[in-house]
């Protein structure tokens, strides 16, 4: 059974091998806009948008938005910096962790439900059950989008997949001024939760090849790179998980 | 009897020295560059330029020269080249690379110690790969798509949609 | 009814046949070649533990200072494990180790060994956290704690920690401090310290990586060294008591602080001992089963009975003494070099004193002498500290053997001989006129042995016509 629907700016699409009750889906859908309302900065009257306009105050928020912002930081510290919250007029835009952390949220409802083998899709990236036996995801071209760049079977223990690019719209990636100008185009993360993925990923095109490196060395994820002039680079397990590597 | 131990003391051990020191000396300057296979693999510089069927020596590379994200070596000559070991404390890392139509076409790290965990790590890094090499990995079988995010008007043309509107195979 | 010791030069005595003499030349420059052959295949260990480093191509990273330091750090690791399993080899009670240098010489290397070993192990792991550190720009204390996440690092520290408690209980000012069993237990954590060593050793650094011949030789030497021990310090042991199943008979009191252990068991006269030498004895009582005491046999083994004497000079040889009849006995041996086997000269000139009488008595009762040919000496301050003397005076006796006893009170001035003696000018040449051509064999307490060897040495006896036996570890 299939159900999409906008949210967030994009479009999500959930998937099963049974049916979804309608209050399951129903819940997952309050999930997401919950989510938008309190982070989005493209709605005047969401929580983070109040702040950003100096209407309200950072320490009078709820705890939902000062939670997602420590996260935030931490990723910050976890990157060395490659993956941040802040603008550089210094507004705070959570958008490269809340989308995440909506899935994740969806996910636990989903788990919670009881719904077997589901896999979801918000904007691009992919979280999926754990008992999703053999996983089959395309990752589309940026160069062409009515072509899949690849398929991939992710290793097991992957329960993600995020891509971040840096040339759609509708996505900011602020990154630390002093790196250099990222070569990357689109990458890739398959990651054991979403969060991860999604911040590993966003952090990878902000912060270009050192942050790659820094990833790789600091994580256990799969991370596939494409840039500008079509070049790709893949770790070890990516290339397990498109098939080509004989391990 | 003193005298003999001595003797043959110092003269066995600076023996074996000389033969460790002799070892290693060989060791180091030995597979710096061996050329095995020339690949006649197909270099793929992307959708920008024209794809190029280049077997070895055609020498077309020129759209991907500064982008790659590993050193090219000065060399043009097509081939797979095991570098150096690059000794650390980890172990040990050796780098083979293949280079085909003047480019780099894939690099590959070579394990030589596996049971020290840090060791794993720094070989874990993200190296060039083919873009055929992906390609060729296609499958119909498609559960979902992942990409950069689109908005919703873009999505109605999006792979993803028509996957959607396919069902899901039950 | 002895002899007064003669002050002047004795008679010329008739000589041996030439072919005994040629015999045990013989016997001693194989002795000798296998003493060189076993000092250079120490140093050549060692060497050889240094060529790992070196063929592995370590000295590409002397570029640096911090390459510099840490290769120091990786040679002195290497050699110092290398001095360690030497050390528990030289321990193990090797038969053929003690054939040839014999197991008290033995144990005094191991002894030396111990600082050295200890502080090459120290500066191994100083010199790489230094070099370390320099390389990757980072402080000491991060260095040390990159170090310490690394598996199997933690165990490697517990190692080092373990083996200067080890070398530091055995230092002598420290060792004094503390009852014997107390030592004891710290030093069997030797093993576990080597053993807690080796997996950082396998899995941490590049010189012994996996698939290389370094290491395949290095788990070789950790193997033949833990089969060595495994052989000689367990198994053989155990193999020879369950042959001859012997068993403490009765105890007999022969002096206040001397006892004579007679010991019953089968096939005895096959213990294969040599007179003058001694074995391990572990007496299973609850109280004396965990250390195993040297001791000589102080008679020649019949085919179910042996003897043993003990003087009682601290809490364990007290136990012994005080086992009840019927404890089962387990042994290995037999030790020593204090044999008739390690004679090359014509006469045999025999000091001893105190305990030290046990194995010259075996010594006498086990070797062909012609008459004239053994000149014995015991010394012992009272009469009653000349035990087994009459025995000894029998055997004298019957061997032909001259025999001579100085008894009495040392004296203020020290010495090895009697006050009295002395002032009547006995001194080892007049005692021993043939000295020249005799072999000296010295057993008795630490200090007394310094004593006659400082005169033996001043009367130019060679180093390998002396002959001593220690007690003391």
């Amino acid at each position: 059974m299939n159900r999409t629907w906008v949210t967030m700016g994009t479009v999500a699409s959930l998937t099963a091998p049974g049916s979804i009750p309608d209050a399951v889906a129903e819940r997952v859908e309050d999930v997401c806009a919950r989510i938008d309302e309190r982070f989005s900065l493209y709605r005047g009257d969401s929580e983070l948008a109040r702040i950003a306009s100096g209407a309200a105050r950072l320490e009078d928020s709820g705890s939902e938005l000062r939670q997602a912002y420590a996260d935030a930081l931490l990723w910050r510290e976890r990157t060395d910096g490659a993956f941040t919250p802040h603008r550089p007029d210094g507004v705070i835009d959570l958008s490269g962790i809340v989308k995440a952390l909506a899935m994740a949220q969806a996910g636990d409802v989903l788990d919670a439900a009881g719904i077997r083998g589901w896999m979801l899709g918000i904007g691009g990236d992919l979280v999926w059950a754990s008992d999703v036996a053999k996983p089959i995801l395309g990752i589309v071209d940026p160069f062409d989008r009515g072509r899949l760049l690849t398929t991939l079977k992710p290793v097991p223990g992957r329960r993600a997949l995020a891509t971040s690019g840096s040339a759609e719209r509708g996505e900011h990636i602020w990154s630390r001024a002093d790196l250099p100008r990222t070569p990357y185009l689109q990458v890739s993360v398959a990651a054991d939760d979403i969060v991860t993925a999604d911040v590993l990923a966003t952090a990878i095109v902000a912060g270009g090849v050192p942050t790659c490196d820094l990833v790789c060395d600091r994580w256990d994820v799969d991370v596939l790179t494409i840039d500008r002039h079509g070049e790709l680079t893949a770790t070890r397990g990516m290339r397990t998980a498109t098939g080509r590597l004989a391990v | 009897m003193r005298t003999r131990a001595i003797l043959g003391s110092a003269l066995a051990a600076f023996g074996l020295l000389a033969i460790g020191w002799e070892i290693g000396a060989a060791a180091g300057a030995g597979p710096a560059t061996t050329a095995t296979t020339s690949s006649g693999g197909t270099t793929d510089s992307g959708s920008s330029s024209p794809p190029t069927t280049s077997g070895s020596g055609s020498g077309s590379g020129t759209a991907s020269g500064g982008s790659s994200t590993t050193a090219t070596t000065p060399t043009t000559t097509d081939g797979t080249y095991t570098g150096g070991v690059a000794r650390t404390r980890f172990g040990d890392v050796q780098v083979q690379v293949t280079i085909s139509g003047g480019q780099i076409s894939d690099v590959t790290a070579l394990h030589l110690t596996d049971a020290e965990s840090r060791s794993v790590q720094i070989s874990n890094r993200a190296a060039p790969i083919l873009r055929q090499e992906v390609l060729d990995a296609q499958s119909t079988n498609v559960q979902m798509v992942g990409g950069a995010t689109y908005t919703s008007d873009g999505y109605l043309s999006s792979l993803q949609s028509a996957l959607d509107q396919a069902g899901w195979p039950s | 009814m002895s002899a007064t010791i003669p002050q002047l030069a004795a008679p010329p005595v008739k000589r041996i046949p030439a072919s005994l003499d040629v015999d045990r030349t013989r016997r001693l420059r194989r002795r000798r070649l296998a003493s060189d052959l076993l000092v250079i295949a120490f140093w050549a260990s060692g060497a050889v533990a240094a060529s790992l480093y070196l063929a592995s191509g370590g000295m590409a990273d002397w570029t640096s200072l911090g390459g510099v330091i840490t290769g120091l750090g990786i040679l002195a690791g290497l050699i110092g494990s290398d001095f360690v399993l030497v050390m528990l080899v030289l321990a193990a009670r090797v038969p053929a180790l003690d054939a040839t240098i014999g197991h008290d010489r033995a144990m005094a290397l191991h002894r030396r060994l111990g600082k050295p070993a200890l502080y090459l192990l120290l500066g191994h792991g100083l010199l790489l956290l230094v070099g370390y550190a320099l390389t990757a720009q980072l402080d000491l204390v991060s260095q040390f704690v990159q170090l310490w996440e690394l598996p199997d690092m933690p165990l490697a520290f517990l190692s080092i920690a373990l083996f200067v408690a080890v070398v530091v209980t055995s230092l002598v000012a420290v060792r004094r401090r503390f009852p014997y069993e107390f030592w004891y237990v710290i030093h069997l954590l030797s093993y576990v310290a080597v053993l807690t060593a080796l997996p950082h050793q396998l899995s941490v650094g590049s010189v012994l990586a996996d698939g290389t011949v370094q290491r395949g030789y290095w788990i070789g030497l950790y193997l033949v060294a833990g089969a060595t021990i495994l052989v000689f310090r367990v198994l053989e042991p155990l193999i020879q008591s369950a042959r001859h199943g012997m068993r403490v008979e009765r105890i007999e009191w022969i002096a206040p602080d001397v006892a004579s252990l007679h010991l019953s068991g089968r096939r005895l006269d096959r213990l294969g001992a040599r007179g003058g030498q001694y074995f391990f004895w572990r007496f299973w009582s609850a109280r004396t089963w965990w250390h195993a005491h040297p001791i000589s046999l102080s008679a020649e083994p019949t085919r179910s009975r042996a003897r043993v004497t003990v003087r009682v000079l601290g809490a364990g040889t007290g136990r012994v003494t005080s086992v009840a009849p019927g404890t089962r006995v387990t042994f290995s041996g037999p030790f020593g070099l204090f044999t008739d086997a390690a004679r090359t000269s014509p006469r045999l000139a025999v000091v001893a004193a105190g305990i030290g009488v046990t194995p010259v008595r075996a010594l006498l009762e086990s070797g062909d002498l012609a008459p004239g040919e053994a000149t014995i000496l015991l010394r012992g301050s009272t009469d009653d500290a000349l035990f087994l003397a009459d025995e000894v005076r029998d055997l004298a006796l019957r061997r032909g053997a001259h025999f001579y006893l100085s008894t009495g009170p040392r004296g203020r001035s020290g010495g090895w001989l009697s006050q009295s003696d002395r002032n009547r000018g006995v001194t080892l040449r007049s005692a021993f006129p043939d000295l020249a051509s005799s072999d000296l064999y010295i057993c008795g307490p630490q200090d007394w042995t310094d004593a006659v060897l400082l005169e033996a040495h001043a009367a130019g006896v060679p180093d390998d016509r002396i002959h001593v036996e220690r007690f003391d570890w």
